[in-house]
C-alpha cells in the first residue's frame, strides 16, 4: 500500500509541483493519473520512489517513510518499485538482455555486477521478464535497433526483472503511435492483473485512462482535484480536471487492436 | 492596428558589442609588440630569407660518408641500428598507455558532473587534474630522471601522467554529455552508484574510451621522440645523438620511421573505431 500524507513538493525555483496531497493506493490497484502537463503528474510518481524529494508531508510505501529513509533504505525500497519512462531510458548501445539485467542489479553484489557476472538465476528472471512482454527473441539485439514500441516493452521487462511489488509508469505511451500505445497499455494491465503488482500510470489521453484505469485521480496545479472510479469519470469530470473544454488533442481515438 | 504600432512593439536592435573590435585591435597590438625589435624577439624578414640558403645543405648535402649526407638522402643501412630503440619506444608506449588509460577510466567518472559522488570530490579531482595537465610531459621526464636516473622507466612514468591527464579530460567531458535517462532508470531500480555507472554510463562511452586510448598511444610514440632527448630512452635517444653529430641522412631514416609508425597506428585506430562505434 502507498499512502500520501499531506505530501508537498516545492522545487528550488519556487514552483509548487505538489500541494498537500493525501491519497491511499491499496495493493493491487491500477491507478491512472490525469492532468495537463505541469500539473504535477511526474512529480507525484517520482515522490513515491524518492527520485524527487518531498519538501513537506510524507509518502509511506509498504510501511516505509520515503522522506526519512536513509540512502541504503531508499535503495532497498526502490528495488521493490519498478519504473517505466516516457522516453524508455534504455542504454541504446548495449543488448536488450543487458538492459533488462539492470533490473537485477539491486540483487547482485558490487564485484559481480562490475564484471557482468550475473548469476544464472538472475539471467533466467530477465529472460522470463522478456517472455512476459513477448520480446524474448530480441534478447541479444542492440536496444538501438528496436522500434519505439519494442523499446518500451524492454523498459517494462527491465522493471519486471526487479520482481517489484509496485510499478510506476510515467507517460509510458506518450512517445508511441496509437496502436502501439494500446499494446503497451494492455501489457501493463495484464501485468497488474496476473502478478497483482500495484500499478500507477500517468496518462495524457483521457480515453486510454478510461479504458485501462481502475481508478482515476486528477491533478491540477499540484492539487488533487478528482479521485474516483474510472467508470464514473465522464467529460464533465475531465473538464473540471483540465480547467478548460476538451479538444481532439486530449484523446488518442484509435480503437484497441484485437 | 497600424504599422506604427507594430514597429513600437518590436524590440530595439541591441547595440553592437565593442568586444569584437577591441579584441581584434588588442590582438594586432600584442602581435606587433612580440615581433618588434624594441619589446619582442626582433623578427627580421630579410635575415629569415637569407638563412633559407642553409636549407640546401641540410637537404642535399653530398658526402662520401653515407651518414653525412642531406636529409633527402636517407641512409637506409642505418635502419637496423634503430630497431632496438624503436622497439623500446613501442614498449614504453604500450606499457604507459595500458597503465595510464586503466587508471583514467575510473578517475574520469569521479570528475564528471554527471557521475561524481559529490561536489567535493568533483572539485578536488578537477583541481588535481588541472595541475597534472599543466605540467608538460618533458618536465615530468626531467623530474623522474632526476629521481630515478636515465632510462626507459622515468619515460614510462612521465607518459603515464601525461596519458592520465589527457584521457581523464576527454573521457569526463564525454561522460558529461551522455543520455541521463538510463542513469535515472538505474537509480529508480535501486542500483548503487557504481552499478549505475557500470551499466548505464559505461556502455555509452566505451567506444569513445577506446578511441581516446588509441589516440594517446599515438601521442606516446610522438612524445617519446622528445623524451629521448632528455634521457628517457627510446627512439628519441638515437634521434638526438644523430642530430648532435649532424648526421642528417641517419636522422632522416629515424624521421621516416617515426612517421610510418604514427601513420600505421592512425590507420589501425580508425579501423578499430569504425568497428566499435
Amino acid at each position: 500500500m502507498i499512502r500520501f500524507q499531506n505530501a508537498s513538493v516545492t522545487y528550488p525555483g519556487g514552483v509548487h509541483a505538489l500541494r498537500h496531497v493525501t491519497l491511499e493506493i491499496p495493493a493491487g490497484q491500477l491507478m491512472v493519473i490525469v492532468g495537463l502537463s505541469g500539473a504535477g503528474k511526474s512529480t507525484l510518481i517520482r515522490a513515491i520512489n524518492g527520485l524527487v524529494p518531498l519538501t513537506d508531508g510524507d509518502v509511506i510505501v509498504d510501511g516505509v517513510s520515503v522522506r526519512s529513509a536513509k540512502a541504503g533504505d531508499l535503495r532497498r525500497l526502490r528495488s521493490k518499485i519498478g519504473m517505466i519512462f516516457q522516453t524508455f531510458n534504455l542504454v541504446k548501445r548495449t543488448t536488450v538482455l543487458n538492459n533488462v539485467l539492470m533490473g537485477r542489479l539491486h540483487a547482485t553484489g558490487t564485484a559481480r555486477s562490475l564484471l557482468g557476472w550475473y548469476r544464472p538465476a538472475d539471467v533466467e528472471i530477465a529472460m522470463q521478464a522478456l517472455e512476459r512482454v513477448d520480446i524474448v527473441e530480441k534478447a541479444y539485439v542492440r536496444a538501438a535497433n528496436l522500434s519505439g514500441g519494442q523499446q518500451q516493452r524492454v523498459g517494462i521487462a527491465r522493471a519486471l526483472a526487479q520482481e517489484p511489488r509496485f510499478l510506476l509508469a510515467d507517460e509510458p505511451v506518450a512517445s508511441l503511435d496509437p496502436p502501439t500505445s494500446h499494446v503497451v497499455m494492455r501489457d501493463l494491465q495484464r501485468i497488474n492483473r496476473d502478478l497483482g503488482i500495484t500499478t500507477i500510470v500517468n496518462l495524457h489521453f483521457l480515453d486510454l485512462a478510461k479504458v485501462y484505469g481502475e481508478r482515476i485521480i486528477g491533478l491540477r496545479a499540484g492539487e488533487l482535484v478528482y479521485d474516483g472510479n474510472a467508470a464514473h469519470a465522464d467529460e464533465h469530470v475531465f473538464r473540471d480536471i483540465y480547467g478548460r473544454s476538451l479538444t481532439a488533442d486530449d484523446v488518442l481515438e484509435a480503437k484497441p487492436v484485437v | 492596428m497600424t504599422a506604427a504600432a507594430d514597429a513600437r512593439s518590436r524590440p530595439a536592435k541591441p547595440r553592437p558589442s565593442l568586444a569584437v573590435p577591441l579584441g581584434i585591435v588588442s590582438f594586432l597590438v600584442i602581435t606587433w609588440l612580440a615581433v618588434s625589435r624594441e619589446f619582442g624577439i626582433g623578427l627580421d624578414v630579410g635575415e629569415l630569407i637569407g638563412n633559407l640558403t642553409r636549407i640546401e645543405g641540410l637537404l642535399w648535402r653530398v658526402s662520401t660518408d653515407q651518414a653525412d649526407r642531406g636529409l633527402l638522402n636517407p641512409n637506409w643501412p642505418f635502419l637496423p641500428q634503430t630497431a632496438e630503440p624503436m622497439l623500446e619506444t613501442l614498449q614504453m608506449a604500450v606499457i604507459a598507455s595500458a597503465i595510464g588509460c586503466g587508471l583514467a577510466l575510473p578517475i574520469a567518472f569521479f570528475v564528471s558532473r554527471v557521475t561524481t559522488p559529490n561536489a567535493g570530490v568533483f572539485n578536488a579531482g578537477r583541481s588535481v587534474l588541472s595541475v597534472i595537465r599543466a605540467i608538460p610531459d618533458i618536465l615530468y621526464a626531467l623530474i623522474f630522471i632526476a629521481a630515478l636516473g636515465v632510462g626507459p622507466l622515468p619515460g614510462i612514468l612521465a607518459l603515464i601522467f601525461f596519458n592520465v591527464g589527457v584521457v581523464v579530460k576527454l573521457l569526463s567531458e564525454t561522460v558529461d554529455g551522455v543520455d541521463v535517462g538510463p542513469i535515472e532508470a538505474g537509480r529508480a531500480s535501486g542500483a548503487s552508484r557504481a552499478q549505475t555507472v557500470r551499466w548505464a554510463v559505461m556502455p555509452q562511452v566505451l567506444p569513445n574510451y577506446v578511441a581516446y586510448s588509441l589516440y594517446v598511444f599515438e601521442l606516446n610514440i610522438r612524445a617519446s621522440t622528445v623524451l629521448g632527448i632528455v634521457g628517457a630512452g627510446g627512439i628519441g635517444r638515437i634521434l638526438y645523438r644523430e642530430y648532435s653529430l649532424f648526421h642528417w641522412s641517419n636522422l632522416s631514416v629515424v624521421i621516416v620511421e617515426v612517421f610510418v609508425f604514427v601513420i600505421l597506428i592512425e590507420f589501425v585506430s580508425i579501423w578499430l573505431r569504425r568497428r566499435l562505434v
